[in-house]
């Protein structure tokens, strides 16, 4: 059960980088919204928190963002403490709306959106040490609401069909 | 969708229509506005947008040189090395809200309004 556990945790988890690598292939609107994305490896972490559990999907998050990173950027790149920024916040975020509120799946990816566009706007703001990044955060904020919608659809539909 | 879902949407709408119209409300209708540029968070350049002439700057970047052009009151990215190319392809900027951010070559463009600088002198 144990081997069978870890296998599909692997899976799921080269997933998640896959989509990673996918989403960043092909940016919405081509980029003229910054910050804007699907934030299709969520999907992943959402599964990964409603069937495995908390533990799994914070651990599933931190080795995706390292793994995309060294295939993108390098690690401790600006760009891999902007994507762990946002993933910590959002992975967090989720956890507590999935266990404080009665939110369902859809509610809680559309929270783990909206904390994943602040923690990286956060972390912009610690890097540059300036506030300006805080004027996308109106527009991303919207944007989180459908996207977040999106991927919480797709990961109620797999975890109906995985139960 | 349950109905804590729907709720939380619609508070999340409501927060940011209210951030934006703060932000447009407090912005200055000023003309007299000037676009300061950042790196690694000290201010390399500011220009004024009154001039009507397209003139184009260029500032030391993390990855290299970023390429800015200034245009009948607007100032965008042409050019920058980054992964993504994020700031270039969001194009012109030019109320006193918005700004342009390349986070790869630690590069902030701001636009400022020269009112606002004279009240914090005074």
């Amino acid at each position: 059960m144990e081997t069978k556990r870890i296998m599909r945790l692997s899976m799921l988890l080269s997933l998640s980088v896959v989509l990673n690598i996918i989403e960043n292939m092909v940016p919405l609107f081509n980029g003229t919204v910054p910050g804007v994305k699907l934030g299709l490896a969520n999907i992943v972490v959402l599964f990964v928190l409603f069937q495995y559990g908390f533990k799994d999907a914070l651990f599933l998050s931190i080795v995706r963002v390292f793994l995309v990173g060294m295939i993108n950027t390098g690690i401790f790149s600006i760009a891999f403490w902007f994507s762990l920024g946002g993933a910590l916040f959002s992975i967090l975020a989720m956890f507590l709306a999935k266990k404080t509120t009665k939110l369902s799946i859809t509610g809680v990816s559309v929270t783990g959106s909206v904390f994943h566009c602040l923690g990286q706007i956060v972390v912009t703001c610690v890097l540059l040490n300036s506030v300006s990044a805080f004027a996308y955060f109106p527009i991303i904020l919207a944007f989180s609401i459908p996207t977040g919608v999106l991927t919480g659809v797709i990961s109620k539909e797999l975890v109906k069909y995985f139960a | 969708m349950n109905k804590a879902d729907i709720k939380l949407c619609l508070f999340i709408l409501a927060v940011s229509l209210i951030i934006y119209c703060v932000m447009l409300l407090t912005s200055s209708n000023s003309a007299n506005k000037k676009a300061v540029v950042y790196y690694d968070s000290k201010e390399v350049l500011s220009i004024d947008l009154n001039e009507k002439d397209t003139q184009n700057y260029t500032v030391k970047g993390y990855n290299g040189d970023v390429n800015i052009e200034i245009s009948d009151g607007k100032v965008r990215v042409i050019e920058e090395n980054s992964p993504r190319h994020l700031c270039s392809k969001q194009g012109w900027i030019k109320e006193s809200y918005e700004s342009i951010i390349c986070l790869p070559n630690k590069v902030v463009i701001n636009i400022v309004s020269k009112d606002d600088l004279d009240t914090i002198v005074r």
